[in-house]
Formats: C-alpha cells, structure tokens, sequence
C-alpha cells in the first residue's frame, strides 16, 4: 500500500512528498516528490542585476542564508574577474561559521522535536537566536541578510563585535555539552535513534550524497579542506568524520562541526581584530555598485568592453556540497545562473537509506537528514 | 581529528535512569531560566527598550536570546523630502520594484520635484534604496510594525515617509560607501542638437550648457540644424543617476570610462 507523508506533514519540514509503499508496518519501497516550492531562482536571476540576485539568494535556504549568499559571490566574482579584499573574505568566513552553527541549531531542534523531545527544541531554538541576534547587530536583518556584495560585502562589523561574538561562542560551548548529555545520555534516544537509516558509504558516493550524512558514513570529504576558499586556507581545523552511518553518527557529526565552528570562529575574529583594512574592492565595474541606472546605450558599451568569462564556486554548506555556475556573457545581468543544491540529493536517496525500516522510523531519520525545501526546488 | 567519533555516554539498563538521568539536565536548564529569562512580553516590553539594549544578552539577569533592536536595523524607511534632488536611484536600484517616484509640491510646474512613494506590500527591506541615495535623505528606521487594514494603506507616499522622519526615529548609521568607479557620463559631439534637455533635467545641476564655435559651412554643405551650445558635465558633482540618458532625445549622451 502507498502512503503519502506529506505535502502537509510534521515530518517533511517544508513542502514536499514523501510516498512509501508499506507492507504492514515495514517500508518496501519509497518515492520522494519534490516541486511544491519551486520559484524559479535560477530563471528570475537571468533578468536581475549581478547585486540583485543576492537577495534571492538569502530565499533560496531561509536557514543558511549567508552560505548561499557566499556561493553566489565567488562563482559572480570568478565571472567578472574581480578579486574582494582580504578582510572581506575573513567577514564572509565569519559569516559562515557562525551560519553553519545557527543552521545546525535549526537542525537540532527540528531533528529533537521529530522524536518527540520538546524541551531540547525550546533550548535549541534560544540558543540560536544569539547567533541571529549577532547577525542583526552588523547586517539590519535575523534572516535576510543582503550582506555580501560582488567584491567584498557591505558594511564593516560595529565597535564591539568581537567582544560580544566572543561572548557567545563561549556560551555556546558550554551548551554544546548540555545537548550532549540531554541527548547522547538519555537511553531513550540511543534506543530510537541507533541503527536506524544506515546509508553506507559507497552507497553515498552512488548518490551524490554529500555533508554531514557523507562524513557520518567515514568519508572524509569537506570541501573547506579539500577545495579551500576564502580564508580557510589560513585558519585551522578538523573535519568531523564517524562511522556509524546511522542517525545517532550524523548527530554525532553536526555537533562536532559546530565545535570545530567555534574554533574556526575564534581565529576568525582574533585575525579581524588586527587588521582592518577595506571591506569592498575599488575600482569594480560603475553597473555594480549599489546605484546604476541602466538606461541608454549601456547594453551595447558593456558588450563592447567588459570580457566575458564564467565563474564555477563550491562551498561547504551546513547541509552538504553546494554548487553554482554564473555565465557572464558582458552584460549587466548574468546569462545563466545554476545552482547544485545538496539536500535536492541526500532527499533523492531516501530509497536508499528508508527502506527496510519501519513507519515509526521515518521522523528520525528524516529528520536527521536536515532538509531545506528551499533550497531543495529553488 | 584522526579518529571517526563515536557515542561515548554509558547506557544502562535501569528504566528509571532513561527518564532521570535527561530530567537532571533539564531541571538545571530550568533553574537558569530564572536567572536568565528568555521571553519578552511584547506588547508591554519591547525590544528598543534599553534594557535589551545593553549587552547580547547572555549576563545574568538579561534575557538569553533576546537580542535589542540595533539602530542598523532594516525596517520602514524615512525620507527628507527637503533634500531629495529627484535622481531616481532608489527607483532604479529597487530589485522588487516597489518604488515609483511621484511628484510632490515643492517643484517648478516645468520641473516636477519627485520623491520615492515606496509600497511595503512589496519590498524586501534589502536596504539598495538607502546605500544607493547619494544624498542620505532616504534612510531605514527600527521601526517595524506595519499593520494596515487594505492593500492600499501598505502603499506609504513620499509625504508618510517623511512623518516618520520627522518622529527622529533611530537611523541606520553605517553608510555604505559607494565604490569608486572610473565611469563618468560622455557625450557623442556629432549627434548633440543642443537641447537642454539634460541641462534641464539634471538633479544635482552638475551640467552646463556651453556655446561652442558655430563652424563655416564649406560650398554646396548644409549645416545642420542645431543649437550651437553642448553639454559639459561636473563629475564632481554628479551622482551617476543617468538622468540626463534617458532624456536625451538623439542619445548622444552614455556611460564611458574616463581616459
């Protein structure tokens, strides 16, 4: 018999179908449906501005805004062949780590609440407020950051950050082993949560499947250390590697990276506390900055002068390997704009890793999945 | 990290301690929450009052996770009216389109004074009008609550915005620098009938009309039919709104790179 577990379902976290065909209590067989939240990012980029297509890119993942937003400017800056400054790249590193924790934060209070905890959701959910409160203290906004420019970002951090940045990481380190004892320690969670959705590791690298669930499978692939980008060439960390493959590995594994986070972060802002410097490259092309006014000849000048080129961008995003492709053909918008989103592949796996266990099993591991619908159908 | 991580907590047996043992971890969450409350009562409290406005909020007696309303917060916009030149680049920057310039009194019958007139059913509040304002008149407030009760009343015309400014609400007070660029408004000589069209459209009056040599016509040449005067532009003073391209009837004026 097939069952729908979805649109509307506390399982699915957003908007897509899940339909797994049962044999009494057992999954034989399942069928991801993905589409509902389709918005066509990829097609209204092609008619926006280089700027402009950063503020869809914060809708794109309403919890990992800056990751995308970062994955768009390095593919628009390789394009147009403009290099941001250093202390930019440190502010988007920043930007990210402290991304990645609120995004796992998310994570741990969906994932917690799918196997019935409420009180651990309420803490998870508190704690990752001071992240978004950090967040609004330099960019204006908790979610919609519209911070990073092609060639740098927009602002500076206000007098003060570091110390309070500071102030959280600390606390949020202790939290860390809060979370761990709630969860790690209480045997009703072990019993629920061990064993279940095993995805081996050749069956990942089958998939595509790639980000925490990859690493919870023993395979070392980050692309912060593989692929370096933006300042993580220079900072100092390790990548979170277990080998369980089950849904207790992946918890294991997300709250690794949100400790080796803080350690990034720390050297983050030690490293900004000394050197200021520029934030946005100078002499970017005029259609760039925040005013232009495209009227007139300008289409015609721009294909005149400005060389062509394509920019490719891979990032490490909390929920796996996110990539972009940007095809600046010297206009002033770019010609195509192509997103690789990693959850679109960890949720095409679930054939992989549901069946054989039964119904009551599906909210776990689902959940330990950590799905974004929006960036799943862009 | 060398090794792969593994669960390391000691499990039991007893199904007392599966529920005690979580119970301890939250009763000392429970005992921090009243040191450290972690909820605002809106309506009596707000988040602009100062004592949210101290530190991140995780001192003793400050609310965890309750952070203040900073003044760079993006919310409705303010608009001095007495200092809009009318160069359209909020308008222009607006990536949702939710910005038309209307006219409001104040300018000449010729020359219509026009001021963004911004409708919130539509924007994003992604802060490109206020970074793009060259004259800093367009800014954004903390102020976020917007209720209305038709579409009609989320459209906020020019003379709103500035009641707003004139509530000397907190302002966002990073200023983005605009980026140097070497690009600059060139004319085309050859195309130019000397109009003034330009001259007279322009915001920041940055555009004189000069009188240029009227030149000999040669035998069986005729000489075209012009104005014998030509743009010549302040790049001081000019904003880059592009004001004076989209007027420009024979569009001899577009953007260039100086030299």
């Amino acid at each position: 018999m097939w069952i729908n577990m979805g649109p509307q379902h506390p399982m699915t976290h957003g908007l897509w179908n899940l339909r797994v065909k049962i044999d009494g209590e057992l999954i034989t067989d399942c069928d991801p449906e993905m589409g509902y939240l389709h918005r066509g990012i990829e097609k209204i980029s092609e008619d926006r501005h280089y700027n402009e297509v950063i503020t869809l890119m914060d809708r794109t993942c309403y919890v990992a805004g800056f990751a995308w937003e970062h994955l768009y400017v390095l593919a628009a800056e390789e394009a147009l062949h403009i290099q941001p400054p250093e202390r930019a790249e440190y502010l988007r590193t920043l930007c990210e780590e402290f991304q990645r924790i609120g995004s796992h934060l998310m994570w741990y209070a969906a994932f917690v609440q799918d196997i019935g905890l409420m009180s651990p959701f309420l803490y998870g959910m508190r704690d990752r407020d001071l992240v978004l409160d950090l967040f609004q203290s330099y960019t204006g906004a908790r979610m919609t950051y519209e911070y990073m420019r092609v060639g740098g970002v927009r602002n500076d951090l206000p007098p003060g950050f570091t110390g309070h940045a500071r102030k959280v990481l600390d606390w949020l380190s202790d939290r860390f082993v809060e979370y761990d004892r709630l969860c790690l320690g209480s045997d009703i969670f072990r019993k629920r949560c061990d064993g279940l959705g095993v995805l081996s590791a050749a069956d990942c690298v089958a998939t595509g499947v790639t980000g925490p669930m990859l690493r919870s499978a023993g395979v070392k692939r980050d692309v912060r250390r593989d692929r370096p980008y933006a300042a993580y060439p220079q900072l100092d960390f390790d990548v979170a590697v277990a080998d369980g493959a089950d849904v207790t590995a992946r918890y294991l594994v997300r709250m690794e990276e949100m400790r080796q986070s803080v350690r990034l972060l720390r050297q983050v802002l030690d490293w900004l506390d000394h050197h200021p410097g520029p934030v946005l490259a100078d002499r970017l092309p005029r259609w760039l900055g925040a005013p232009y006014a495209p009227v007139g000849k300008e289409e015609y000048v721009l294909k005149r002068n400005y060389p062509k080129g394509v920019g490719f961008s891979s990032i490490e995003e909390p929920h796996g390997e996110a990539q972009a492709y940007v095809v600046n053909e010297g206009s002033e918008h770019p010609y195509r704009v192509k997103f690789r989103s990693p959850v679109f592949a960890n949720l095409s796996a679930t054939r992989h890793y549901l069946v054989g266990y039964r119904v009551a099993d599906i909210p776990p591991i689902m959940g330990s999945v950590d799905i974004c619908v929006g960036e799943v159908d862009r | 990290m060398t090794e792969p991580l593994t669960a390391t907590e000691k499990t039991s047996d007893n199904p007392i301690l599966w529920v005690a043992k979580p119970m301890v971890t939250a009763a000392r969450q429970f005992a921090r929450s009243l040191l450290h409350p972690s909820t605002v009562v809106y309506p009596f409290e707000r988040l602009e009052d100062p004592k949210f406005r101290t530190e991140v909020g995780i001192e003793s007696g400050k609310p965890i996770g309750v952070g203040p309303i900073w003044d760079n917060y993006r919310g409705v916009h303010a608009l001095n009216i007495d200092t809009c030149i009318s160069c359209n680049l909020c308008a222009f920057s607006c990536p949702d389109l939710c910005i038309d310039m209307v006219t409001v009194p104040g300018g000449d019958p010729k020359h219509p004074k026009k001021c963004p007139q911004i409708d919130y059913g539509k924007c994003s509040y992604c802060g490109f009008c206020s970074d793009a304002c060259p004259e800093g008149c367009l800014s954004m407030t903390t102020r976020y609550e917007l209720s209305v009760h038709s579409r009609r009343e989320m459209v906020f015309p020019p003379e709103k915005l500035f009641g707003i400014y004139q509530q000397k609400l907190p302002m966002n007070p990073i200023r983005v620098e605009r980026p140097a660029n070497e690009d600059r408004i060139v004319l085309e000589p050859p195309l130019c009938i000397g109009c003034n069209a330009c001259s007279r459209d322009c915001p920041t009056n940055c555009i004189t009309m000069m009188e240029i040599p009227k030149p000999e016509a040669k035998p069986g040449e005729k000489l075209p039919k012009r104005i014998w005067k030509e743009p010549v532009i302040n790049d001081s003073d000019c904003v880059r709104c592009g004001t004076c391209i989209s007027v420009c009837p024979k569009e001899c004026l577009f953007w260039g790179s100086r030299k």
